[in-house]
Order: C-alpha cells, then sequence, then structure tokens
C-alpha cells in the first residue's frame, strides 16, 4: 500500500492480473469501476492529459509484457536481412500468430476496455484505443516490409503470400472503431507495405518463369521418366494457386505497375489466344492477371519438355517421356480443384488430346515395323507362300521384338493407369495380328524349324507386352523356361 | 499525418522509374532503344553533383536554423529528392550496372541504405519521445497559462509535471548509453520507488530495434569503408562511381545528423568523415558536420539527449521554470506571478514550435523508410542473378 505522502498518487492495478486466456484485459468488476471513476473525475476536472497519458504509459506497457511474454522478439532489420532462411521463415510463422492474436483476440478486448473506462468519454475512449493500436501495429508493419527486401527465392513464396494475407485480414479489422484520422494513416500504410510484398511475391513468382527458360539440362531423364524440374514446377504451381485470390491481387498490382493493362511477354504466348480459351464455366472469357501468368509458366513448361525430349535419340523414347510428363501434369491438375479451376475444361481437354497424340505418334514408332513384319501380304509368290520369306519373317518378328522387350521394359511409365493403357492397346493390337499370323502360317513349317522360327505364342507375348515400362531390365535367356 | 513532401516534381519521374525498372530484363532493350537518345552521362553526373552541393549549401546558409525541426525537415527533403535523382541516373544506365565493378558498387550502395533503415526505426521512437515530452510541456501551460488567478493547485499540478518531463529527459539521455540498467518494469515490485511512477517514465513501444542496438555502431557500419572511388574504378563505370559515391554519403550525412539531433539509443557522433574535397558538395557538408560537433561539445550540450534546436529550448526553458515553481512561496508576489507568467509564454513559445513539426517530420522519416526499401527491391529486381544476356 502507498504511504499517505503521496495521496495524489494512487497504485495502477497490477499488470500481471491481465491474462490472455480468460480475456484481455483482465481486471475486476470493481477495479474497472475505480478506474472509470476516477477517469471520469480527472477528465471532468480538466485533467484530461494527464488522464490520458498515464493510461496511455499504463497499457502500452501492459502490450509489450505480453508480446514479450508471446515471444516476440525486435529483430533489427539487418539481423533479418542476412537471417538463413530457416530462421527467417520461423521468425515469420512467429510474426504472424502474435500479430494475428493482437489484433484479432487482443485488440477487441482492449477497446471494451477502454469504453468501459472512459464511459463517460466515448471520443476519448476511440483516439486511446486508435493510438494503441497504431503503435501496436507499427512495428509489425516494419518488420513485414524488411521481408519484401530479403532474397528472392522461390521457396520463399509462399511465406510472402502468408504475410499479405495477415495483411489484408488485418485490414479487415481496422473499421470505424478506430478514429477517422488514425483508420486512414493505417490503411495507407499497410497499402505501402502490402505493395512491397506484393512486388516480391510478383518476383519470385515470375523468378520461376526464368528457372525454366534457363533449365538447359543436357542430360535427359533415364527412361523417359517424368522429370524432376516437372514434379517440382507442378507442385510448387499447385501449391500458389491455393492463394489464388492473393495471388490474383500480387497480379493485378504487377501489372499495372508494369505499365500495361493485360498481358506480359508477348513473345512467349499468344494472350488473344488464352483469352478465348479460358472461359468461365458460363462461357465467358477469363482474363484474370494471375490465370496469365500460370498459363505463361505452363507454356513455358511445355516448351522446356519439348526441348528435352529431342535430347532422347529414340523417338519411341521422346514420345513416352512426353507422354508420361504430360501426364503428371494433367493429372496434378484434375486432381486439385483450385488449379483446376484455373487452366479450366479446354486446356485440360486439349492436353489429353495432345497425350493421345503422343501415344498413337509411340505406337506407330515402335510397334508399325513389327506389325509389317506379321503381315499376310507379300509372303506369296505365284499364289504360293514362300517359305524363305516367312523364315524371314519371323525371325524379323523375333529380333524386333526382342530388341523392343529388352529395350522398353527399363522405361518407366509411373503413371499406372497410363501404363496399362499404353500395354493394352499395344497388346490389342499386336497379339490379335501374331496370332492370326502364326495360326494362318504355321502349317508352312515343319518339326525343327516351327520351334525355331516360332518362338512366342500368342500368350507369350501378351505376357511380354506387360512387363514393357515396368523400369526392369531383364535378359531374355533368363526369361525363357 | 503524413507529410506533404515536395516531391511531386520528382513523381512523375518516380512512377516511371518504378514501372521500367520492374519491367522484365528482356523487355527493357525496346524501351533503352526509344528513350537512349545521345544523353550525355558527363552533364548528367555533374548536374546531380552540382544540385547535391547546392541542396547542401542551403542548408548550411543559416546558422540560426542549423538543426531546428525545420532544418532536420530540410536535410531528410533533400535525401529524399537526392535518391530520386539517383534512381533516375541509374535507370537511365540500366546496361552499366552489372558490369564490374559497378555491380559491387551499387551492392554496397544498397546495403548501407538498408543499415539506414534500422536508424530511421529509432528515430521514429525518438520522435515519440519528444511527443511525450510536448504532452508534458502541454500540460503545464494548461495548468498556468491564462489564468487569472494562480492558485497553489495550479502550481502543484504544473511542478508535477515538471518533475515528470525532468525523469523522462533524464531517462532518455541515461538510456542513451547500452550500458545503463534498463531492467526496470512499470508497477510491478518498485513499490517503494516513486520515480517509476512518474509520467515521465514512458518508454515508447521502441520494439523495432533491440536492446542491444546502438545508432553509432550503426552509424559506422553505414560509413564502413566508404572511400571515394579510384580513377580507375571511376573511369571503368563512366564516371557511376562517382555518382553512388556521392549519394553513399549524402545517406550517410543524413543519418547521422539525424542522430545527433533527435534522441535516440547509444548516440555516438564519432563517426569518420574523411571526404574528399575534390567533391563540391564536400565543402559544405564538412562545415555542418564541424558546426554539429561543435554544437554537440557545448558544455551546456554535452549531455543533451539531441541536439534538436526545440530539446535545448525545452531544457532552457523547463530549467528556468523548475526553479521559479520551486522558489515560489504561497501566497505568491505579484512580481513572482509576473515571472511565471514570463516562462509560461516562453514555454509556449517552445510548444508551438514543436506543436506543428514533429508529425510531418515524423511521416517524412517513413518515406525515406519506404523510398530506401523501394530502391532496394527495385535493385533487386533490375541486377538479379542471371544477367547474362537472354
Amino acid at each position: 500500500s502507498q504511504s499517505s505522502q503521496d495521496s495524489d498518487r494512487c497504485l495502477l492495478p497490477d499488470s500481471t492480473e491481465s491474462n490472455e486466456d480468460e480475456g484481455f484485459p483482465n481486471f475486476s468488476t470493481e477495479a474497472i469501476s475505480n478506474m472509470n471513476k476516477i477517469a471520469t473525475a480527472m477528465i471532468s476536472c480538466g485533467y484530461e492529459a494527464e488522464c490520458c497519458m498515464a493510461y496511455t504509459c499504463f497499457r502500452r506497457n501492459a502490450f509489450r509484457e505480453v508480446l514479450n511474454k508471446l515471444g516476440f522478439d525486435s529483430i533489427t532489420i539487418d539481423d533479418a536481412h542476412r537471417m538463413q532462411w530457416e530462421s527467417l521463415e520461423r521468425e515469420i510463422g512467429s510474426w504472424i500468430s502474435i500479430f494475428k492474436h493482437c489484433y484479432r483476440n487482443l485488440f477487441p478486448g482492449e477497446r471494451k476496455f477502454s469504453d468501459a473506462i472512459f464511459s463517460e468519454y466515448p471520443s476519448t475512449s476511440q483516439r486511446l484505443f486508435s493510438e494503441l493500436a497504431a503503435a501496436v501495429i507499427t512495428p509489425f508493419l516494419s518488420f513485414s516490409e524488411v521481408i519484401a527486401l530479403t532474397k528472392r527465392s522461390a521457396e520463399r513464396l509462399f511465406k510472402f503470400l502468408d504475410m499479405c494475407e495477415t495483411l489484408n485480414d488485418l485490414l479487415t479489422t481496422i473499421d470505424d472503431s478506430y478514429s477517422k484520422e488514425i483508420s486512414q494513416d493505417l490503411t495507407s500504410e499497410i497499402a505501402v507495405v502490402k505493395s512491397q510484398l506484393a512486388e516480391a511475391a510478383a518476383s519470385i513468382f515470375c523468378e520461376l518463369e526464368n528457372s525454366i527458360k534457363s533449365d538447359q539440362g543436357r542430360t535427359p531423364v533415364p527412361s523417359g521418366q517424368v522429370h524432376p524440374s516437372t514434379r517440382y514446377t507442378m507442385n510448387y504451381l499447385k501449391y500458389a494457386c491455393e492463394y489464388r485470390d492473393t495471388l490474383e491481387e500480387v497480379f493485378r498490382f504487377h501489372h499495372k505497375n508494369e505499365g500495361f493493362d493485360d498481358a506480359p511477354n508477348q513473345e512467349n504466348h499468344d494472350i488473344n489466344e488464352h483469352l478465348t480459351e479460358m472461359p468461365n464455366d458460363d462461357g465467358t472469357p477469363k482474363k484474370s492477371p494471375f490465370a496469365i501468368e500460370l498459363i505463361a509458366v505452363m507454356d513455358l513448361l511445355d516448351a522446356n519438355l519439348e526441348m528435352k525430349s529431342r535430347l532422347y535419340r529414340d523417338p519411341a523414347l521422346r514420345y513416352v517421356f512426353l507422354m508420361n510428363n504430360g501426364r503428371y501434369i494433367l493429372q496434378k491438375i484434375k486432381g486439385s480443384n483450385e488449379i483446376h479451376n484455373m487452366m479450366g475444361v479446354t486446356w485440360c481437354r486439349k492436353r489429353s488430346t495432345q497425350l493421345r497424340q503422343y501415344h498413337k505418334n509411340y505406337q506407330r514408332e515402335t510397334w508399325s515395323r513389327v506389325l509389317q513384319c506379321i503381315s499376310h501380304e507379300g509372303l506369296q509368290a505365284n499364289g504360293k507362300v514362300v517359305k524363305a520369306v516367312l523364315k524371314e519373317r519371323f525371325k524379323n518378328f523375333n529380333a524386333l521384338f526382342e530388341e523392343i522387350h529388352r529395350t522398353q521394359s527399363t522405361w518407366v511409365v509411373s503413371d499406372e493407369q497410363l501404363q496399362s493403357e499404353l500395354r493394352v492397346s499395344i497388346s490389342a493390337v499386336v497379339t490379335p495380328a501374331y496370332r492370326s499370323f502364326v495360326g494362318r502360317f504355321k502349317q508352312y513349317l515343319e518339326g525343327r524349324s516351327m520351334d525355331k522360327y516360332i518362338k512366342y505364342q500368342p500368350e507369350d507375348i501378351e505376357t511380354l507386352i506387360d512387363e514393357l515400362f515396368d523400369g526392369n531390365p531383364m535378359s531374355m535367356g533368363r526369361r525363357r523356361n | 499525418m503524413p507529410a506533404t513532401t515536395d516531391s511531386s516534381a520528382a513523381a512523375s519521374f518516380t512512377n516511371i522509374g518504378r514501372s521500367i525498372l520492374s519491367l522484365r530484363r528482356d523487355q527493357v532493350h525496346s524501351i533503352e532503344g526509344m528513350n537512349m537518345q545521345h544523353h550525355d552521362a558527363d552533364t548528367e553526373l555533374e548536374s546531380f553533383q552540382k544540385r547535391v552541393t547546392d541542396r547542401f549549401l542551403d542548408l548550411s546558409s543559416s546558422s540560426d536554423e542549423l538543426l531546428t525541426l525545420s532544418w532536420v525537415q530540410k536535410l531528410l527533403q533533400s535525401f529524399l529528392i537526392s535518391q530520386d535523382e539517383f534512381r533516375q541516373i541509374l535507370f537511365r544506365n540500366k546496361s552499366q550496372l552489372h558490369k564490374p565493378p559497378m555491380d559491387r558498387l551499387i551492392a554496397d550502395y544498397f546495403e548501407r541504405s538498408v543499415k539506414a533503415l534500422d536508424v530511421c526505426n529509432a528515430i521514429r521512437d525518438g520522435i515519440e519521445q519528444i511527443r511525450q515530452w510536448q504532452k508534458l510541456i502541454e500540460i503545464v501551460l494548461i495548468a498556468l497559462d491564462n489564468k487569472k488567478l494562480i492558485g497553489e493547485g495550479h502550481f502543484r499540478r504544473a511542478k508535477k509535471a515538471m518533475v515528470d518531463l525532468a525523469i523522462s529527459m533524464l531517462d532518455e539521455k541515461e538510456s542513451g548509453s547500452a550500458l545503463a540498467n534498463r531492467n526496470r518494469s512499470f508497477g510491478r515490485n518498485n513499490v517503494r520507488d516513486n520515480l517509476h511512477k512518474s509520467l515521465g517514465h514512458f518508454r515508447s513501444l521502441s520494439w523495432s530495434v533491440s536492446r542491444s542496438w546502438s545508432a553509432a555502431r550503426q552509424l559506422q557500419a553505414i560509413g564502413n569503408n566508404l572511400n571515394a572511388p579510384r580513377s580507375h574504378e571511376i573511369m571503368a563505370t563512366n564516371g557511376l562511381a562517382n555518382l553512388v559515391f556521392t549519394m553513399s554519403f549524402v545517406l550517410l550525412f543524413v543519418m547521422w545528423a539525424l542522430v545527433a539531433a533527435i534522441p535516440c539509443q547509444d548516440r555516438g557522433l564519432q563517426v569518420h568523415f574523411s571526404m574528399s574535397r575534390q567533391f563540391s558538395w564536400a565543402a559544405p557538408m564538412l562545415m555542418l558536420h564541424e558546426r554539429i560537433m561543435e554544437e554537440s561539445k557545448k558544455r551546456d550540450r554535452r549531455n543533451a539527449s539531441g541536439l534538436l534546436r526545440e530539446i535545448y529550448q525545452i531544457e532552457k526553458s523547463t530549467r528556468l521554470m523548475n526553479e521559479l515553481l520551486d522558489s515560489a512561496q504561497f501566497p505568491i508576489t505579484e512580481e513572482k506571478e509576473g515571472e511565471v507568467r514570463q516562462r509560461v509564454q516562453e514555454l509556449s513559445m517552445v510548444f508551438e514550435s514543436i506543436k506543428g513539426g514533429l508529425n510531418p517530420l515524423e511521416g517524412q522519416v517513413r518515406e525515406v523508410f519506404h523510398k530506401i526499401v523501394r530502391s532496394r527491391t527495385e535493385g533487386l529486381d533490375s541486377l538479379g542473378k542471371g544477367n547474362g544476356p537472354d
């Protein structure tokens, strides 16, 4: 208790009473009533200045304590600038959660508190609350502006977008519980900071385009598999689409800043093409800024895959590579609503058509010569089957088939459905053709030569086709019983 | 609250500069082709130097103005305009920027400017502190001004505010030392220590800088390795090295002067300022530096929390007022009352001189912050990785 010599002073309630779990600030009704009486008395007697200063001091220290308890460190900009990403990422996560806690949980309580204490003076309550809130918000804004300064690397995009979303969220809480002047001031400050983050985010995303373009990998992925950069890019884009709204805002801002209304780089893709090909469900053309960027990336990825496919000397493997990657891309898009909606049904349909074309091309490349071997044409001279030719045919068939089996069982089609589709469609063409060839012409081979030339039964062919695209190197010798 | 800055002339340039700088590299060539008429690089650089010189001559012209609020505002204004011109020249010479040694020089400048951001935050805290002093002065004025009859109650009220003010200004000085024990909590265990209950013991929400941050160290870091470019560097960069050096020095000086004027954590002013006299702006800048250093060494300013003229005025008038209030006995004589009114008048003038100036100043500091960030991010965009031909 206070000594009586300072009768014009009294102990302010201990700020450790405030407990954010039970509602902040947490004071007894009696305490609040006392504070209300003090404030009312002071202001009505002309001591508003002292009253407000004391209140401000009281509340700012309370907030400082809360924030310290929550572990809000003030890192200097220098530190933030130099930090390794793992630490910075943690700081950002912490920033987001503490900041949200402040403006969603603590501020409403704070406003109620000041309303209770300055019940007779609502404009004073509003002013004091606004000033306090602005003082709490300011260091958070400063930190986030600095984040926009840090290195622009791909993995940082999502944290930047998280911060944008937090700032948007904050904006929704700046309502008329704030005084007009402070509300305007805060809103414009937040807009500046958001714009810095948005520019950084746009820049990172555009960096993705550059990195695809500059990926001149000279080594083809073995076995025609899905290329790691395809996986990376598609996963990245899929994740990015979950931030669709924020990215729309980012690119709306970015395109506006670049001084043109619609699209970036014309030479990479024809924007008008996309305008008509990207309809909404009701058929109206969509030209959202983010969609344009997304399609730009997809186009670059396509071009890049096209280039990579030409590293394969075997045209059949080339098509398998294109099928693998195309299929992976399509499945990724179909598997996620967000990115599927962005790309649109028409785009997906076009992709499927393209995949079917690759499939056809593959089949032609690999199997047309095989089918020529077991064609019924050209075996007869003067109405009679020429045995030598027949034997040659079987020999060629066997050699070709074995070669294909040896090579293409090492190829990989990881998508099970695609793998099965390929096998089924090959088998559907080759097996019946072989069966009919053997059935028709085996009578012309006797005894030992039958075994020598008809190495495989139709069932064998079917079984061997089923081993294609497994990624298994298997020698024929071991296989045959 | 935002300052009405005079940068409308620069504004249109700013927008174009920003938008072009943020274009992707492969789009710039066509625009460069359009704009790159014969602009004489030398004239451009020379006129930049001249403008900087003129601004500093203007800043050093009136010794009465030195370190007043309006002088500090003028100082920040010249930084903002210089920075804008700097950006414009850089963007007009974009193709030069990734050639060595220019790439390193630019990167160095950006690093320095990032260090200045912390100073900006610390200065904002200092401005907030001055605002608190302004509020306490206001209480004194409310208590004593325009009263027909000054009663004992008014005196006590004014006295209390003066005590709080004195403690706050003292506190600020002490906390200027990073070594001071700053482990004071408000309203907790220190029941016996009344000092800690005073209104003057106001610590603003200084979360922007950590407890160990030091303005002195930061200034030294900004000025670290800041040497005039050698002739081979100047030739290799077509003179742009001088541009960067000039802007770096402007940055350093402005930050140093801010720290000198405004209260902030660990305000050491010993920064090495070796300016090569070959630059026309060196002379006025050096003179300003000398005069500010002189000011800091004066007997009654040596321990000031900040060299701002208005802070000095606060200190003087509050000291006089305190003496008066201390010596007053009730009932006071007419003579004493006359003295009181005089002091109140002086205090009122000090109050007025601060009142209109703090918010615009803070707005300018904010603008400096934003401009540095934006300039840095543009730098990152235009000088990003993969600088080779497309």
